[in-house]
């Protein structure tokens, strides 16, 4: 069974029509990559995932592990697997990293009728998976995001997926502004994810992510539809020759 | 005596003169106290039986207006600091630095019966905050309570004063507090208001720094039915620093009010001022910050700003921000704002798997805890974290 499948998913924000009828499959253990131009639908198709009410879908249906997406709010979707790594994550003063990566452990957990993690295996398995992004001690104790540099706040969004342990990933730009190294560190984070059951969607500008993080099948979104399906190599392809041929086709 | 009957006689002509203010005097514009000025008080005394945890070693206790000594404990204070009735005060300092023409302070001045006087001499170091505690259940009973605390030289010393009230009960408390702070004393005041929402909370804070000295008051009002605190600072020395920071937390109807007045009247003083509001249903808060830089108060840097989350419609915040600067080479800057949780943060909480309304509790909190951040006291903090979940539990419960 596929873990994601859309079909002929439309969406629109403010009135304005985004998603023009996306269909996807996402089988368990795949990497999926979605590349396109600015303004081609890439985040809104994320946002509508994550169950973002800005966004209102109009038209279609998303499965998500067997159970319909339009029955879950986004907390919901979070607990049942899907995770969702911001392109801008969010600063939230006054609620330490710690705290709240508690609270959203122990949420999954609840929801899997698991036992709560006490103060003490809590702290153990953030031990276990701090070491893996190269997070430092003080970032965990300090308000979520707050202060932190683009770089941390993208490492930081990685260890919270390390943390929750989802069955779908989606990185939403995660590569935007980060330098070398820091692509590096998210992508190593994100290999060390990979796992025959655990699938991601990676929404991109550049191919350059995917030199890191290689995926399974590349697809090429323009106005609000997957033009084109290929494998790694289409990355490439694009990287060559941009998006120009595809957004000629439907001009605005 | 003497002194002290000429002075309440010169306050009794002078309340006489002002009466209660009215909406009509500028300062108080928007808080209306003719509930309170209709209506008559008693004098009857009766024991109170509220619950209180002492934050300290040492603590004062006041029953509906009077010392128990019973309920008080200290006994085995260092060598250097007196803790005792105000009656038995000894500082000629006493009624110097409270405002004449204010009708409350000059209603306190004339009619107090009780109070604390704390005198920490030169160079002495209290870690343990001494913990004045107001207990009040007195139907119709009025307590004008007036404190004295001057700190030596260079001592470090912290106080709270907290005022608790048995629910349902209807009385007026109007206390006036004056501090010294000596050259390169630090003090850490915190006033923790808990009134019953049925009662009259109105409290004046004067405090005097002298140079290098560091003042910070802490306020969390979450009581009475018409509260207000008047904070005034006045910086005389070179280098000194002064730190007022509030929360205030209202529901059903009550109406708080804060009035800070901080006087810069030498050069290079700082003072830092943050005021967080979380108001629920038809509540109501006014926070005034004066700030009043003279012109010999050059480099001074004065920071103000209040911040107000409401979590109903009804609700209602007036802030008003009042910079008055006659030196040239200042930096001053105030900030107010008025507005509900972050829903961008909410969405953010709940792609995570944190619930819609476990989510607006943690925001709601980490709003609050900015103040409680700033706390040194860990006790004072610890127990003011404990009563701000209490107080979001009964509100999104």
């Amino acid at each position: 069974m596929a873990l994601l499948d859309i079909k002929n998913l439309h969406a629109s924000v403010a009135g304005n029509d985004i998603l023009k009828g996306i269909n996807l499959t996402i089988n368990p253990g795949e990497v999926h990559a979605i590349m396109g131009p600015n303004g081609s639908g890439k985040s809104t198709l994320s946002n509508v995932l994550a169950g973002n009410e800005i966004y209102e879908k109009t038209e279609g249906e998303i499965l998500f592990d067997g159970k319909n997406l339009d029955d879950l709010v986004a907390h919901e979707r979070a607990r049942a697997g899907l995770f969702l790594a911001f392109q801008y994550p969010i600063e939230i003063p006054g609620i330490s990293n710690m705290y709240f990566l508690k609270a959203a452990v122990n949420a999954g957990r609840e929801y899997r009728g698991e036992e709560q993690l006490d103060a003490m295996d809590f702290i153990d398995l953030i031990e276990e998976k701090k070491n893996v992004m190269n997070l430092r001690d003080d970032l965990l104790e300090r308000a979520v995001n707050s202060g932190f540099s683009g770089g941390e706040k993208k490492r930081n969004e990685i260890f919270q997926m390390a943390m929750l342990e989802p069955k779908l990933g989606i990185l939403d730009e995660t590569d935007s502004g980060l330098d070398i190294d820091a692509l590096r560190i998210v992508s190593d984070g994100v290999n060390a994810l990979r796992s025959p059951e655990r699938s991601f969607l990676l929404i991109t500008h550049y191919q350059r992510l995917l030199d890191y993080i290689v995926p399974d099948f590349v697809h090429v979104m323009v106005h609000g539809k997957i033009v084109k399906t290929g494998g790694k190599e289409l990355a490439l392809e694009l990287e060559n020759e941009g998006y120009a041929s595809w957004v000629g086709e439907e001009g605005p | 005596m003497n002194d002290l009957q000429q002075m309440r006689d010169k306050a009794a002509s002078v309340f006489e003169q002002l009466g209660f203010p009215t909406t009509r005097e500028e300062l108080w514009r928007f808080t209306d106290v003719s509930a309170l000025a209709n209506q008559e008080f008693s004098n009857d005394w009766s024991p109170a039986s509220v619950d209180f945890l002492p934050l300290g070693e040492f603590y004062l206790v006041f029953e509906n207006g009077k010392l128990s000594p019973e309920k008080s404990n200290i006994g085995g204070l260092p060598e250097g600091i007196k803790v005792g009735s105000i009656m038995d005060r000894a500082d000629d300092r006493f009624g110097t630095l409270a405002d004449t023409q204010s009708a409350f302070v000059a209603a306190n001045t004339a009619c107090f019966s009780e109070g604390a006087f704390i005198e920490v001499a030169d160079g002495i170091e209290l870690d343990s905050p001494i913990h004045l505690i107001y207990l009040a259940d007195a139907d119709g009973a009025a307590f004008h309570l007036r404190n004295l605390i001057s700190v030596g030289v260079g001592s470090t010393f912290s106080v709270v004063e907290e005022y608790i009230g048995t629910p349902g009960t209807a009385y007026w408390t109007n206390a006036v507090t004056e501090v010294f702070a000596a050259d390169n004393a630090t003090v850490d005041h915190y006033k923790i208001q808990r009134e019953s929402k049925t009662a009259f909370h109105f409290q004046t804070l004067e405090a005097q720094l002298g140079k290098n000295a560091v003042f910070s008051n802490h306020a969390i009002a979450l009581g009475a039915a018409l509260g207000r605190n008047d904070i005034r600072g006045k910086l005389m020395g070179e280098g000194g620093e002064a730190i007022c920071n509030g929360l205030y937390l209202l529901n059903e109807k009550q109406h708080f009010d804060t009035h800070l007045f901080m006087d810069h009247a030498v050069a290079n003083c700082n003072s830092h001022e943050l005021y967080k509001g979380i108001l629920d249903e038809k509540s109501k808060a006014v926070f005034c910050g004066r700030i009043l830089v003279r012109q010999d108060a050059q480099q001074t840097d004065a920071v103000q700003s209040n911040r107000n989350l409401l979590l109903s419609r009804g609700a209602k915040v007036h802030s008003l921000p009042q910079l008055e600067i006659y030196a040239d080479d200042v930096k001053c800057t105030h900030g107010a704002t008025i507005g509900e949780l972050d829903e961008v943060a909410l969405y953010y909480l709940q792609t995570r798997g944190i619930d819609p309304a476990r989510g607006k509790a943690m925001l709601t909190y980490a709003f609050a805890n900015e103040v409680l951040n700033e706390m040194k006291s860990t006790p004072v903090r610890t127990y003011l974290e404990n009563l701000v979940h209490e107080w979001l539990e009964k509100v999104s419960g």
